[in-house]
């Protein structure tokens, strides 16, 4: 048999890695589309572009390194057929940047534990995060992946995935506290 | 940045387990002696806890998942250009004979034009050469793909039946252990929408796999001599009315042996 083949070397550590990894990466997809079908055709073009990749490389943290390919093949699809979606206002500085008011306990804190027993509005909050806040949220609390990985996976300094979690966090507690 | 910031940063890495072992200790320290601290930190592990029950991983479509598995086995992603015929070609799945059998059905479909075209030259006799084609393609893809057979079986027993129920042609399955050629298994070769069976033999670390075509297909001409196509050997000859191609990823001497052997073996069989 032809075992120096790159494209069956690569369909070999391709069969190791992507499948186990598929719900991760379908995950993330539908939140980064906001739409399950687009979800797959973003899993399934980050996949060609892993096994294409996986001719030469050998990966040693499969699942941040093909998170990484779907996150990036998500924001290209975004950019190329629904860029208004990726469209929001106000700048980074102001993403990244955190107010003293953040610290705030509410008034009520358990108005605001029973808020967020309410999955649907939850849900809604995470989708209305600007994208560079919810990716970040959903490569950790979705996917675990740690800071390094999600600073790796964006390309963003790990004091910014750590600020940008941080004010993902707090606007979605605010948020959910605000409605009634 | 400022305090606050800091301080919040602090939290959550607390929460996401990010801190190094000594600075989580201090931050258990300041969790008991910090009534302010501690009202964040539940605040901050309550949106996380329940994002976390808000955002679950979900389980991907099974359309998604038989989708990316297959590419991890089927050339037709990547590039094999061997030929159209195989590029087409549906991966089957041999740990399963349920499996195989709807995965070769699907592939009955997909085939049909590919082949029919391929084939086309089979038909009308003398262009050999590209009637081998997919059959090579054949042998490239499995070969490719790890998967030389659709039953594994060394058990000539196991194997004519399985090919039996599939095929139209009853392989005459010969014995060619003793000169070096183990039974590895059997695989079915759909060659102008007809499944044809196909044994495959090992040979070392090589495979050897002899499709037997039915009297209507086998018009190819040849005597058994080896020949090159594609970077792999191949021979074709007539006997009793059947068309037989061998095909095989090992030498040109290894290949005449097996025709050979075989052609012999099957004699003493038919007798």
């Amino acid at each position: 048999m032809r075992r120096q083949d790159p494209a069956a070397l690569a369909r070999a550590r391709f069969s190791e890695i992507v499948p186990h990894l598929l719900d991760d990466a379908y995950s993330l997809a539908k939140w980064l589309c906001h739409d399950a079908s687009d979800a797959e055709d973003v899993v399934q073009e980050a996949a060609l572009k892993a096994l294409k990749a996986l001719e030469t490389v050998s990966v040693d943290r499969p699942k941040s390194w093909f998170l990484t390919i779907v996150r990036n093949s998500a924001v290209t699809w975004m950019t190329r057929n629904r860029s208004k979606r990726l469209a929001y206002a106000g700048g980074m500085d102001d993403l990244d940047a955190l107010g003293a008011g953040d610290l705030e306990a509410p008034p009520n804190p358990e108005q605001a534990l029973i808020a967020l027993e309410d999955t649907e509005r939850l849900r809604q909050a995470i989708a209305d995060l600007p994208p560079p806040l919810m990716e970040i949220l959903v490569m950790r609390d979705v996917n675990g992946l740690s800071y390094r990985e999600i600073a790796d996976a964006t390309g963003a300094p790990i004091g910014t995935v750590m600020s940008r979690l941080s004010r993902a966090r707090v606007q979605l507690a605010r948020r959910l506290k605000a409605e009634p | 940045m400022t305090d606050v910031q800091t301080r919040l940063l602090r939290i959550n890495a607390a929460l996401d387990g990010e801190l190094s072992a000594m600075d989580q200790a201090a931050f258990d320290r300041e969790l008991g002696e910090d009534p302010a601290l501690a009202r964040e930190f539940a605040r901050l592990s309550a949106v996380r806890e329940a994002t976390r029950r808000a955002a679950p991983r979900e389980r991907a479509p099974s359309g998604l998942a038989d989708r990316i598995a297959a590419l991890g086995k089927a050339p037709g992603a990547t590039v094999v250009p061997l030929s159209e015929a195989a590029a087409r070609r549906p991966e089957r799945t041999p740990s399963s004979t349920g499996r195989a059998a709807m995965g070769l059905a699907a592939s009955f479909a997909a085939l049909g034009f590919a082949l029919g075209v391929g084939l086309t030259a089979l038909r009308t006799g003398d262009a050999t050469r590209e009637a081998d084609a997919p059959i090579v393609s054949d042998f490239a893809r499995a070969a490719i793909a790890g998967q030389p057979y659709d039953v594994a079986s060394s058990d000539r027993h196991t194997v004519k039946p399985w090919l039996a129920v599939r095929t139209t042609v009853s392989a005459d399955i010969v014995d060619l252990a003793a000169q070096g050629y183990p039974l590895a298994g059997g695989r079915v070769t759909v060659v102008d929408r007809v499944p044809a069976p196909t044994l495959v033999y090992r040979h070392n670390e090589h495979f050897v796999a002899l499709t037997e075509l039915p009297s209507s297909l086998a018009r190819t001409a040849g005597d058994g001599a080896v020949e090159s196509v594609d970077g792999y050997h191949v021979a074709r000859w007539l006997e009793g009315g059947l068309g037989f191609i061998a095909v095989t990823d090992a030498d040109e001497a290894a290949l005449a042996k097996f025709v050979s052997a075989f052609r012999t073996a099957r004699k003493g069989v038919g007798e």
